[in-house]
C-alpha cells in the first residue's frame, strides 16, 4: 500500500512536467484585438484590425487603439501577417465587432463567415456591420467622441439598439444561420461616417439587405425602424408624426410603450396571402406647437386613427420595397409558411423567388394612446 | 522453568524493595539515596509528638508544589499539639492520625515508595511514622495558577468572557458550571510515562453514543508516549486520517463551546497543563460554525456563515483561479481587466507562477514572523510587510499590482476561517500548481481531488462531510444556515442516535 503510494509520486510529477504546460502563455505577450474587418477579398484579402496598445504605470493603466492593415492571399494568411508588425501573439477572443466593406458584402459573405466561424479564436458572438459609403479602415481610424476605441463605440451603440431602433444588432452566428436557413433572408446593420464638429464619427443606422450571401440593397433608418417593429423587437424609441388637431397639422412626438405584432400566412386553396396585424401602444411625449390642445377623449381617438392610417401606409410602402425592389424575404415569410403549413411550403419552396414579390399582404394596424405624460390639460399663459 | 522462577524472584525482590519498612530512619535513608537522590527540592520535616507518648514522624513534601501554610496549620501543628493515647502502634496509630489528628480532607494511605514518590511530585504532603510500614498522603497542592481570562485565540464580541486555564480542575469546573446535570460525566485517565498527565474525558450520558465513548477510551489507552505537554500531542496520536492537513479533532479554549458540543453528543477531552480542550468527532462544518452564531439573531448568523464559506473559497481558490485565467484562459477575463492586467505584467520579469509563489511565500514569512512576537513588534512587522514590501515590490516591478490584490484577498480571507488556516495554505498551493500546469482544467481537477479527500475522511466513525449530505431539513439546519432556535429541534443525527430531540416543539415564550 505504502510502496504503491510512493511509486505514484514520481509518476504524478512526471505527468505534470510532461504535459509541458498545455496552452500556457503569459497574458503580457498577447495583443488584444478589439475589432476586425475585411476590406476586400479579391485579389488579396485585406484585413483591418483595431488592437489595444496598453500604456501607463502599474497603478494606472490605459490603452490606445492601434489600427493595422494586413494583406495576404487568404484570410488565415492575413491574420497571421499581423504577427510581423506587432511581434506579439494576436489574441482574438476579446474582439466584439467585425466590419465588412460594401464591396465584400456585394461580392458574397460566405467566405468571410466561413472563416470567422471556423477559426477557433474568433467568437461567433461578434457583432457584424457593413460599412456604407466608407472603407473599413476609415471607420476604424475615425474618432469616437467618448469612447477610447471605435470597437467600444460600436458596442456602446449595440447596448442602446433597442432605445434607438435604427438598426438591429446581428451576431455572426445569427447572420450565417439566417443565410443557411430556408425561407428567410439575412440582414446586417450598416455603419456610416458622419461629420460631427469636424471629426468623422462612426454612426450605426440602417440595414444592409442580403439575398443568399450577397448584399442587394439598403434600408434607411426609418425603414429599419419598421423592419424592427415588424420583426417583433420591443420598441422604446420616439418618433414624430404629422398629426391633424382640429384645423391645423402639428408635428407631435410619440413613444412606443408596447407593441404586439402578428404575421400569419393564410392559405385558401391555391391562394396564399400574408396577414400582418399590429397593435401598438403609444405615449404622447411632446405636443410641440399644439400646446393649447386639451387631450380629450375625442382628440385622442382622432390621433389614434391618424396614427393607424399612417402606419398602415408606411408598412405597405415597406413591403413593396422589399418585395418588388429587393425581392428578399428578410421577415421570413417563407419560414412562417413552412412552420404553419408545411405542405403549402413544399409545393412553393422551389419558386419562392417568383412567388414572394407578388405575395398579397394584408395589413391591419391598431394604435392606442395609453399615456399622455403627466398632463392632460393645456398649458395656460397669462399676463 | 528455571528462568521463569528467577524472573519471578526478581519481581518479588523489587516488590519487597519498593515496600516501606517499619523503620522510619531506614525509609528516609532509602528515599534520600534512591528515589529522591540529589533532589534538593524535597523537604524532610522531622516532628515529634507531644509527651508522654513521643513518636518520631517525618513530613515529606516538595518545596515548590505544596502549600506551606496548609502543611503548617493542618498537619504540623495538630501533630505537635495533640498528645497520642497510650500504646498505639502500626496500623492503629496511622488510623488514629487520619481520623483524629490531621485536619485535611484529601487524605489516603499507601504502602510503597512508588506511591510516595508520585504523591510528592504531585504536590502532596507525605507523612511517615516510626514503627509503621504505611504512610499517609495529604493533598496539599498549592502553586501559582493563571486566572480565568478571556481566551486570546478565540475572542468573542458577544458571549462569555471566560476561557480555560492550564489547571484541569478549574477547567472541569468551568464546564460543569454550564451543564448542571448529573448526566454530565467525567472520566479521569492518565497518559505519559514521564509526565503522568491527567486527562478528563467529559460526556453527557444518554446523549453520547456508547460506541464513540468506547472508541475514544480505547484510543487513549493505546497511547504510549513519555510526555503529553499539550493536547496537540494527544490529538495527533488518536485522530483519524493523521496525514491529512484538515483537522479531524476540534480544539477550543472556550468552555461554552465545549458545553455546546457535549450537548450535541460529542466527547471532550480536557488535558492538564493546557487551556485547549479537544472535542470529537469533528466535522468539516464545525470549522465554519462560531459560538457567536448561536448568540446572535439567526439571520445575522446565517449571513456571517455565508461570509465564512465564501472566504474559505477565496483563500483557497483565488491564486489558483487567477493563475489559470491569466496564463491559460485570458478570454474569460473581461476585456478592460485583461488589458490592464497585461499592462501591469509587462514590466514584471517573472512568469505569473513564480510571482504567485514568491508572494505567497513572503506572506507566510510575514505571518510566521508576526505570530509569536509580542503584539507591539508584531504590528511593526505587519506594517513593514504591507507598506514596504507590498508597495515597494510593485514600484520596483518585482510583482504586478493585481498580484498584490490576489495575495491580499487570500490572506485576509484566510483569517476568517482560522480553524482551517493551515489546511487552506496547503490546498492553495496544490491548486496553484495544478492551475499552472493544466489551467482551468487543472484547477478543477485539484478541486475535485480535495473534494474526494474530504468525502473520504471520517472522524471517529462519522463521515467528515456528513452534515452537508443530509437530505432532511433537520440535517442541514446548522450547516450553511443557522436555523432559528425554535426550528432546531433535533441534535445532529449521527452524533446522538439515542436521544435526538433537544427541544420541545412549540417551546417559544411568546405567541408566534
Amino acid at each position: 500500500m505504502k510502496r504503491a503510494a510512493l511509486r505514484m509520486v514520481p509518476l504524478v510529477i512526471l505527468v505534470l512536467t510532461l504535459v509541458g504546460c498545455w496552452d500556457y502563455r503569459e497574458i503580457e505577450v498577447l495583443d488584444f484585438v478589439l475589432g476586425g474587418g475585411i476590406e476586400s477579398v479579391e485579389p488579396d484579402v485585406i484585413l483591418v484590425t483595431e488592437m489595444a496598445k496598453s500604456t501607463g504605470t502599474q497603478q494606472e493603466t490605459e490603452f490606445q487603439p492601434v489600427v493595422l492593415t494586413t494583406q495576404a492571399p487568404s484570410f488565415a494568411g492575413a491574420t497571421r501577417s499581423l504577427y510581423t508588425p506587432t511581434e506579439m501573439e494576436v489574441f482574438w477572443p476579446h474582439a466584439e465587432v467585425f466590419l465588412v466593406s460594401e464591396e465584400v458584402a456585394r461580392q458574397g459573405m460566405l467566405e468571410v463567415t466561413e472563416f470567422v466561424l471556423r477559426a477557433p479564436e474568433m467568437r461567433s458572438t461578434m457583432y457584424m456591420f457593413v460599412t456604407k459609403e466608407c472603407k473599413v479602415e476609415e471607420v476604424f481610424k475615425s474618432k469616437p467622441p467618448l469612447f477610447d476605441s471605435v470597437s467600444q463605440h460600436l458596442m456602446g451603440s449595440v447596448r442602446l439598439a433597442n432605445m434607438t431602433t435604427v438598426y438591429i444588432p446581428t451576431q455572426v452566428w445569427k447572420f450565417s444561420g439566417d443565410m443557411a436557413a430556408e425561407g428567410v433572408s439575412s440582414t446586417l446593420p450598416t455603419v456610416q461616417l458622419v461629420n460631427e464638429a469636424g471629426d468623422m464619427v462612426p454612426v450605426v443606422k440602417g440595414t444592409a439587405v442580403f439575398k443568399k450571401d450577397k448584399m442587394v440593397g439598403w434600408l434607411d433608418a426609418e425603414e429599419t425602424r419598421l423592419f424592427s417593429l415588424l420583426s417583433g423587437a420591443t420598441q422604446h424609441s420616439f418618433f414624430v408624426m404629422q398629426t391633424r388637431l382640429g384645423e391645423m397639422v402639428y408635428p407631435i412626438s410619440y413613444q412606443f410603450r408596447g407593441n404586439q405584432v402578428q404575421i400569419k400566412p393564410v392559405v385558401d386553396g391555391e391562394r396564399l396571402s400574408m396577414e400582418v396585424s399590429l397593435y401598438l401602444q403609444l405615449g404622447v411625449v411632446e405636443l410641440g406647437k399644439a400646446t393649447t390642445t386639451a387631450l380629450s377623449d375625442s382628440v385622442i381617438r382622432s390621433m389614434e386613427e391618424q396614427l393607424s392610417h399612417a402606419f398602415a401606409r408606411r408598412i405597405d410602402d415597406f413591403f413593396s420595397l422589399i418585395q418588388k425592389e429587393y425581392n428578399t424575404d428578410i421577415l421570413g415569410f417563407g419560414q412562417m409558411l413552412m412552420r404553419k403549413h408545411p405542405d403549402a411550403w413544399r409545393s412553393r419552396s422551389d419558386n419562392w423567388d417568383t412567388i414572394f414579390p407578388t405575395l398579397p399582404v394584408e395589413t391591419k394596424v391598431k394604435c392606442r394612446i395609453v399615456l399622455t405624460g403627466l398632463r392632460r390639460d393645456p398649458m395656460k399663459v397669462r399676463d | 522453568m528455571f528462568f521463569r522462577k528467577r524472573a519471578q524472584d526478581k519481581a518479588d525482590k523489587t516488590k519487597t524493595k519498593d515496600r516501606l519498612t517499619t523503620s522510619l530512619s531506614k525509609n528516609v535513608v532509602q528515599l534520600k539515596t534512591t528515589c529522591f537522590k540529589d533532589d534538593e527540592s524535597v523537604i524532610y520535616r522531622g516532628i515529634r509528638t507531644r509527651e508522654p507518648h513521643v513518636v518520631p514522624i517525618v513530613l515529606i513534601y516538595s518545596n515548590d508544589l505544596a502549600k506551606h501554610e496548609f502543611l503548617s496549620d493542618y498537619i504540623v501543628r495538630p501533630l505537635m499539639i495533640y498528645s497520642l493515647p497510650k500504646g498505639l502502634r502500626g496500623q492503629r496509630l496511622i488510623d488514629h492520625l487520619v481520623e483524629h489528628v490531621i485536619q485535611a480532607d484529601g487524605i489516603s494511605t499507601f504502602t510503597s515508595f512508588q506511591e510516595l514518590a508520585k504523591g510528592v511530585v504531585d504536590g502532596a504532603g507525605v507523612i511517615l511514622v516510626e514503627g509503621s510500614d504505611r504512610g499517609i498522603l495529604v493533598d496539599s497542592q498549592g502553586w501559582e495558577k493563571r486566572a480565568v481570562t478571556e481566551p486570546q485565540s478565540e475572542s468573542a464580541v458577544r458571549g462569555p468572557r471566560e476561557g480555560f486555564t492550564e489547571e484541569l480542575g478549574v477547567n472541569v469546573s468551568l464546564v460543569r458550571r454550564k451543564i448542571k446535570s448529573p448526566d454530565l460525566k467525567v472520566k479521569n485517565m492518565q497518559v505519559g510515562l514521564q509526565t503522568k498527565t491527567k486527562l478528563a474525558i467529559m460526556y453527557v450520558e444518554g446523549l453520547v453514543s456508547p460506541g464513540l465513548l468506547e472508541e475514544v477510551c480505547k484510543r487513549i489507552e493505546k497511547v504510549n508516549i513519555d510526555a503529553i505537554l499539550e493536547s496537540g500531542y494527544l490529538e495527533e496520536l488518536i485522530r483519524d486520517s493523521p496525514n491529512s492537513p484538515l483537522p479531524t479533532i476540534g480544539h477550543t479554549e472556550r468552555p461554552d463551546k465545549v458545553a455546546a458540543k457535549l450537548l450535541e453528543g460529542r466527547v471532550a477531552i480536557l488535558v492538564d497543563g493546557t487551556p485547549f480542550a479537544l472535542t470529537m468527532p469533528y466535522l468539516f462544518v464545525e470549522a465554519f460554525q462560531a459560538n457567536e452564531d448561536y448568540y446572535h439573531h439567526w439571520l445575522a448568523a446565517t449571513f456571517h456563515r455565508l461570509v465564512r464559506y465564501s472566504s474559505f473559497f477565496l483563500t483557497t481558490c483565488t491564486p489558483g483561479l487567477y493563475l489559470a485565467l491569466v496564463t491559460h484562459e485570458p478570454q474569460l477575463i473581461p476585456m478592460n481587466l485583461a488589458i490592464s492586467i497585461s499592462a501591469a505584467r509587462k514590466s514584471v520579469p517573472f512568469p505569473a507562477i513564480v510571482e504567485i509563489i514568491l508572494m505567497g511565500f513572503v506572506f507566510e514569512v510575514l505571518r510566521e514572523g508576526g505570530v509569536r512576537l509580542p503584539r507591539p513588534i508584531g504590528q511593526t512587522i505587519s506594517i513593514v510587510g504591507a507598506i514596504v514590501l507590498g508597495d515597494a515590490a510593485v514600484g520596483a516591478s518585482l510583482v504586478s499590482a493585481p498580484m498584490i490584490i490576489v495575495v491580499g484577498i487570500t490572506a485576509v480571507a484566510g483569517f476568517v476561517v482560522a480553524q482551517l488556516n493551515d489546511a487552506s495554505a496547503l490546498i492553495r498551493l496544490l491548486l496553484v500548481l495544478a492551475s499552472a500546469v493544466l489551467g482551468l482544467y487543472g484547477f478543477l481537477l485539484g478541486v475535485m481531488a480535495v473534494s474526494i479527500h474530504l468525502a473520504a475522511m471520517k472522524s471517529f466513525g462519522v463521515p467528515y462531510l456528513s452534515a452537508f449530505t443530509s437530505l432532511s431539513a433537520q440535517g442541514v439546519k446548522d450547516t450553511v444556515l443557522r436555523a432559528p432556535w425554535r426550528r432546531m429541534i433535533m441534535r445532529p443525527r449521527q452524533l446522538s442516535e439515542g436521544n435526538p430531540q433537544r427541544e420541545k416543539r412549540k417551546s417559544r415564550g411568546t405567541n408566534p
